[in-house]
C-alpha cells in the first residue's frame, strides 16, 4: 500500500476523528506507515557505485528494515525504513569484481555520520565562525535563484564560478552544461594529488590523456617507480586483484615486483626488491636501464620506437645515461641497473609504471616520459593499456589553476561541491583569502569543513547511497564501464541531491539554461545519457529502452564487451632533455626532502571524519587517531629523536608538529607524513587532531604542466618535546609472549 | 559429514590494505574505542595486520601478516573459562557465549595470539551511527569478552538456507566479511572437511604453516608463506 493511499483511506473511514487535536493529521500518520515493502530480518541487496575515489567501484548494498528517526514534511518521527547495513563489492562489476577497499567499506559512515548537515543552513556569524541557522528549502532556493538571476541580468554571468572535485559521468556534464548556458566559465575541478602530469605524459607517449590500466594478472615482471598501486593510486582494488593473480594465481609462475621510491609505501612493502632512488631522479634511473637495453640490444627491434624519441638522445642510444653516470645521479648502483635491464627483458611479460611522488617534482613530466619510454621498450604483451571510454569526452582533470583563477579574479558568486581547498591546497594558493573576497558562496556540502565553513548558504546534498549515482571508469578495466545506480535507501534527513537542485535552479532561470537542461530530475538526465548505449555490444542485450534502463539499474551500470585499447601513437614534439628536480629550500638550511603522502586511511584527507578509518591502524606503523612523521632511525639517533617524540618540521612556508615514527623504510635524508589529519574544522572525529603536511608545502610546480610539485619541498626537523606532548596512538597488536616465533617467512 | 570451518591466509597475496579490518568492523558491530581508549590499548580489531621489519635502509624488508582468531582445535582460551563462555562448537569454532561471560579475562591471558578483546565500557554510537549496526550480530555489553567468530551469523544463515532447500552447502556459497572484501584474495574461507573446497586444497599446500604451531594449539587457520621470484622462475 502506498502511503498516500493509506492516508486517503484513513480519512474516509473516520480514523481522522481519533487524531483530533493534532496539528496536522497527515503528518502524524506518516510516521506509522512503512515507506517501503521490506520484510523484517530479510536483507535486500541493491547495487550502488562507490564515490569516495575516482576508481568508481561497483557496490552491493545490504539493506535491511530498521527504525530510523527521520524528518518528513517538517516533522521528526520514527519510521520503519530500509537501512544500508554493509557495503560489498559488486561481483559483476568489471573494475572491482566483488572486492572493496577499506575506504570504500567505511564510506557507509558517510550516510550515518552524526555531524551531517541535516537541512539547509544560512550563515549568521562571521565567515568561518561556523555559526549557521536553519532555513527552509523554499527560502534557500529563492535566495540562490535571486542571486543567479541578478548576476545574469546585470551582465555579470561570467562572474559565477563552480568549484568541485573532478566528477566523471553525468554530474560533471550537468555542471558543465549549466555553467555554459548560464554564461559562466567552465567548472574548476580541484583535488590535491591531481594526475595532470601523468595524463599529459600518457597523451604524449601513448596518445591517451588518461590514467593507464594494467593487466597485472598476465605480468611476469613489474618495475614500479613510486606508484602506490596497491594502496591508494589509480584503481587500487582492480590493481590488487591483478596483483594477487600475478603472485599466486598461476601455478609455477610468479611475477617479481620491483619498487623504486625513497620512502617505502604500502606497495613498496610488498615488493620483492625495494630500491631507494634519489627523489626526482626516477626518470634518469629509467633511462639508465633503457640505455643498457638499447646498448646490448636486449629488446626486440623497433620496441620503444614510439614514445622513446620524446627523450633527447634516444635515437643515439641514450649516450648520457651510462650506468656509472646514472649511479652518481640516482644513488642506485650500476650493477643493480644492469641486472634490472637483464631481468626486465628476460621475463615473459614485463611492465614499467610510474605514479605518485616521481611526478610531483618540477621535472615530473620528464620522469613520466622516461618511464613510459622504458615501458614501451620492455612491455611485449601490452600489460599497460587504456580503458575504452563510453564517450569521447576526455577525463575531467583537476588542477591548481582552478584555485589560481579564484584568487586572480574573485567571482561574484561561488558554488562549492565536494572540494575542500582551504585544507588541501598549499598555502601559496591563498584560498582562504580568495574566498573572503567572494561576496556570495553556496556550498552543497554534507559536512562543515574548512571550506564550507566560509559559505553563506549550505544546501546539503544527499549521501551517495541516497542518490542516483553514476561514474565512468577512466582506468581499471579492459571494458568501457558506465556505472549507474538508483538510490539504495530513502533519505534520512531534509537534504536534496545537488543534481536535482541544480536542475531546479536551471528551470527557474529559464532561457538557455532551462533549454539545455530539460530534465525534471537527475535520473531523467541519466536515462537520456544511458539508453543510447543499448545498441552497443555490452553487458545488456535487450530490445527496448525501458528494458535497458531497468537492466542497467539492476546490474549497477553497463559495460562493453569489447576489450582494451592498446597504447596509441606518440604525439610528435621536440624531445625533452633531462631536467634536474628543483627543491624549495637550500640543502644547507633545509637538509631533508619532505614527502606528504596519500593516506591509506583517509585518501587525500577527505575521509578523516569517518571513525572506522580514524581507528584503522596504519599498516606500516599501526598508528591510529594520530599524525606522525616517518624518520630513519639513524637520523633519529643523530638528532636525538626517539620513537613517539614530538618533532617540529619546518619549511620555508611554515611549521607543523607531529609524533616521530622511526622507520627503516625511509631514506636518511627524507621525512614523510601522511595526509589527512590536521583538520581545524571537520566534524567531531577529525577536528583539532594532528597536523596537515600540505600546509607547509612550497609553491613549486611541475615545469611543463603547472601541476603542484608536492614532493619538492625541503624541511628541517628538530625534537620539540617528549612522547607525552606528541600523543602517538599505536594499536597494541603483536604476540608479545612470542617475539621470535611469530615471524612469517 | 559435519563442517569444519577453516581459513587460509596467503601471505604472498596479502598487500596489507586492511580492507578486511574495516569489513569486519562493519559486519560485526565492533565499536570504535576513540582516541583516549585506543591509547590505553582498548581498540578492538578482530582481525589486524601485523608488520615485521627486517634489515636497515637501504635494504629494509617488511612483511605483513593478518592475524585473527586461529579457531584452534586445542584452544588455550577454552579450558580456562570458569563459566564455559569460551566454548568449542561441533563445527570447530572457538565461540564466545556472551551471556555466560563474567569477564574474568582468563581467556585473553591464555590466548597466545592476542585476538580476544574485552569490553571495558558499554559501546556507544553517536546517533544516527547506530543505524549501521548489523541486526544479525549482537552488540556486546560492558564486562564481556569478544572475538572473531568466523562470521558465525553468515555460517548459520547459509546452513539454514541450505537445509530449507534440502541440499548440501556449496563451497564458496558464502564467506566471511574479511574474505569477501579482500581484493587480492589473500583470505580464503571454507569447509576443511570438504576435500574439494578451495580452502582444503590450499591448506595442504607445501607453503602452509601454522601460527605458533609449536604450542600445540592446532589452529584451523593456515598461513601460506611468501614465495620468491627466484624460486618460482629459477629454482
Amino acid at each position: 500500500m502506498e502511503r498516500r493511499d493509506f492516508i486517503k483511506i484513513s480519512a474516509l473511514s473516520g480514523v481522522m476523528a481519533t487524531l483530533e487535536g493534532c496539528r496536522s493529521a497527515e503528518k502524524q500518520l506518516i510516521r506509522f506507515v512503512p515507506e517501503e515493502e521490506l520484510i523484517p530480518g530479510i536483507a535486500t541487496i541493491k547495487p550502488s557505485v562507490c564515490t569516495v575515489c575516482s576508481a568508481g567501484c561497483g557496490l552491493l548494498v545490504r539493506v535491511m528494515q530498521g527504525e530510523a528517526e527521520v524528518v518528513r514534511h517538517g516533522q521528526q518521527g520514527l519510521i520503519k525504513m530500509g537501512l544500508a547495513k554493509k557495503l560489498e563489492g559488486n561481483p559483476q562489476h568489471p573494475v572491482n569484481q566483488g572486492k572493496l577497499c577499506a575506504r570504500g567499506q567505511a564510506s557507509l559512515q558517510l550516510l550515518y555520520h552524526p555531524d551531517r548537515i541535516t537541512h539547509p543552513i544560512k550563515r549568521i556569524g562571521p565567515r568561518g565562525s561556523g555559526e549557521f541557522q536553519a532555513i527552509s528549502w523554499d527560502d534557500a532556493l529563492k535566495e540562490v535563484s535571486a542571486h543567479l538571476g541578478t548576476l545574469q541580468a546585470s551582465g555579470s554571468a561570467n562572474s559565477l564560478a563552480f568549484l568541485s572535485r573532478p566528477l566523471s559521468g553525468q554530474r560533471g556534464e550537468l555542471i558543465t552544461k549549466f555553467l555554459k548556458t548560464y554564461g559562466a566559465p567552465p567548472p574548476g575541478w580541484y583535488q590535491p594529488f591531481d594526475e595532470a602530469v601523468l595524463r599529459q605524459a600518457n597523451l604524449l607517449s601513448f596518445g591517451h590523456a588518461a590514467l593507464p590500466t594494467f593487466d597485472l594478472a598476465s605480468a611476469d615482471y613489474v618495475i614500479c617507480f613510486g606508484a602506490d598501486f596497491l594502496g591508494t593510486w589509480n584503481s587500487p582494488v582492480a590493481q590488487s586483484i591483478g596483483y594477487g593473480e600475478m603472485r599466486q594465481g598461476r601455478p609455477g609462475r610468479r611475477a617479481k615486483l620491483v619498487q623504486i621510491e625513497a620512502r617505502m609505501s604500502q606497495t613498496g612493502a610488498n615488493a620483492d626488491e625495494w630500491i631507494a632512488c634519489r627523489p626526482g631522479m626516477e626518470g634518469v634511473l629509467a633511462l639508465g636501464i633503457a640505455h643498457i637495453i638499447l646498448a646490448e640490444k636486449l629488446a626486440p627491434q623497433g620496441a620503444g620506437s614510439r614514445p622513446g624519441p620524446l627523450i633527447a638522445g634516444w635515437q643515439e642510444g641514450l649516450p648520457g645515461y651510462a650506468p656509472e653516470a646514472v649511479e652518481k645521479q640516482t644513488g642506485v648502483s650500476a650493477v643493480v641497473i644492469k641486472r634490472l635491464a637483464h631481468e626486465l627483458t628476460q621475463s615473459g611479460s614485463a611492465v614499467a609504471m610510474i605514479g605518485g611522488p616521481p611526478l610531483a617534482h618540477t621535472n615530473g613530466l620528464f620522469n613520466a616520459l622516461a618511464v613510459n619510454a622504458l615501458e614501451s621498450l620492455v612491455d611485449k604483451q601490452s600489460v599497460l593499456s587504456f580503458t575504452p571510454q563510453v564517450g569521447d569526452a576526455a577525463p575531467v582533470q583537476a588542477s591548481l589553476a582552478a584555485l589560481h583563477g579564484l584568487s586572480a579574479q574573485p567571482p561574484q558568486m561561488l558554488l562549492l561541491y565536494e572540494a575542500n581547498p582551504v585544507f588541501s591546497a598549499p598555502p601559496s594558493a591563498r584560498v582562504r583569502e580568495a574566498l573572503a573576497k567572494i561576496p556570495y558562496i553556496v556550498s552543497f556540502g554534507s559536512f562543515i569543513d574548512e571550506t564550507s565553513a566560509q559559505a553563506d548558504l549550505i544546501l546539503p546534498d544527499h549521501a551517495a547511497l541516497e542518490s542516483w549515482v553514476d561514474n565512468v571508469a577512466e582506468s581499471g578495466s579492459s571494458r568501457a564501464v558506465a556505472s549507474l545506480a538508483p538510490p539504495a535507501v530513502l533519505p534520512l534527513h531534509d537534504t536534496r541531491p545537488m543534481a536535482d537542485v541544480l536542475l531546479g535552479l536551471g528551470r527557474q532561470l529559464g532561457g538557455e539554461v532551462a533549454k539545455a537542461l530539460p530534465w525534471a530530475t537527475y535520473d531523467a538526465m541519466l536515462r537520456a545519457a544511458f539508453v543510447p548505449l543499448r545498441t552497443r555490444p555490452g553487458s545488456i542485450d535487450v530490445k527496448t529502452d525501458d528494458d535497458f534502463w531497468d537492466a542497467a539499474q539492476t546490474q549497477g551500470g553497463w559495460w562493453s564487451s569489447t576489450s582494451t585499447t592498446p597504447p596509441g601513437a606518440a604525439v610528435k614534439r621536440a624531445p625533452l632533455s633531462a631536467a634536474s628536480p628543483e627543491f624549495a629550500g637550500a640543502a644547507a638550511d633545509f637538509p631533508f626532502y619532505f614527502l606528504p603522502y596519500v593516506s591509506q586511511s583517509f585518501g587525500d584527507g577527505s575521509l578523516a571524519h569517518l571513525p572506522w578509518l580514524q581507528e584503522l591502524p596504519d599498516v606500516l606503523t599501526s598508528a591510529m587517531w594520530s599524525s606522525w612523521v616517518e624518520i630513519n632511525p639513524k637520523t633519529g639517533d643523530r638528532l636525538g629523536i626517539k620513537q613517539g617524540d614530538l618533532v617540529e618540521i619546518a619549511s620555508q612556508q611554515g611549521t607543523v608538529r607531529a609524533a616521530a615514527v622511526l622507520s627503516p623504510g625511509i631514506a636518511p635524508d627524507m621525512v614523510a607524513m601522511p595526509v589527512g589529519q590536521g583538520h581545524e574544522n571537520f566534524t567531531r572525529f577529525a577536528s583539532g587532531r594532528g597536523a596537515n603536511p600540505l600546509s607547509i608545502l612550497a609553491p613549486l610546480t611541475e615545469q611543463e604542466t603547472g601541476s603542484l610539485a608536492w614532493a619538492a619541498t625541503r624541511v628541517k626537523i628538530a625534537r620539540a618535546g617528549g612522547p607525552e606532548q606528541a600523543r602517538l596512538v599505536l594499536f597494541a597488536g603483536g604476540m608479545s609472549g612470542f617475539p621470535h616465533e611469530e615471524q612469517p617467512r | 559429514m559435519a563442517h569444519k570451518w577453516g581459513m587460509v591466509v596467503d601471505l604472498d597475496r596479502c598487500t596489507g590494505c586492511e580492507a578486511c579490518v574495516v569489513a569486519c568492523h562493519a559486519e560485526n558491530n565492533i565499536p570504535t574505542a576513540g582516541e583516549d581508549q585506543a591509547a590505553r590499548g582498548r581498540a578492538k580489531h578482530w582481525i589486524r595486520v601485523e608488520r615485521y621489519w627486517e634489515g636497515d635502509f637501504p635494504n629494509p624488508r617488511v612483511r605483513f601478516q593478518p592475524v585473527l582468531c586461529q579457531q584452534c582445535d586445542e584452544a588455550p582460551c577454552e579450558p580456562v573459562c570458569p563459566t564455559y563462555a569460551s566454548y568449542h562448537t561441533p563445527e570447530g569454532l572457538n565461540s564466545q557465549v556472551y551471556n555466560r561471560c563474567i569477564g574474568t579475562r582468563f581467556c585473553a591471558n591464555a590466548c597466545p595470539y592476542n585476538v580476544r578483546f574485552f569490553n571495558f565500557y558499554n559501546p556507544e554510537w553517536d546517533k544516527p551511527l547506530q543505524l549501521q549496526l548489523n541486526p544479525d550480530v549482537s552488540v556486546r555489553s560492558v564486562g564481556v569478552m569478544e572475538k572473531c567468530t568466523f562470521c558465525v551469523q553468515r555460517i548459520k544463515a547459509a546452513e539454514i538456507q541450505a537445509e530449507a532447500e534440502k541440499r548440501e552447502l556449496k563451497d564458496g556459497e558464502f564467506t566471511t566479511a574479511c574474505a569477501q572484501s579482500c581484493p587480492s584474495k589473500a583470505l580464503i574461507f571454507g569447509d576443511l572437511n570438504d576435500s574439494a573446497s578451495e580452502v582444503a586444497r590450499l591448506a595442504s599446500s607445501n607453503r602452509g604453516t601454522k601460527l605458533l604451531g609449536e604450542l600445540g594449539t592446532k589452529p584451523n587457520v593456515t598461513y601460506l608463506e611468501r614465495g620468491t621470484w627466484e624460486d618460482a622462475n629459477h629454482g
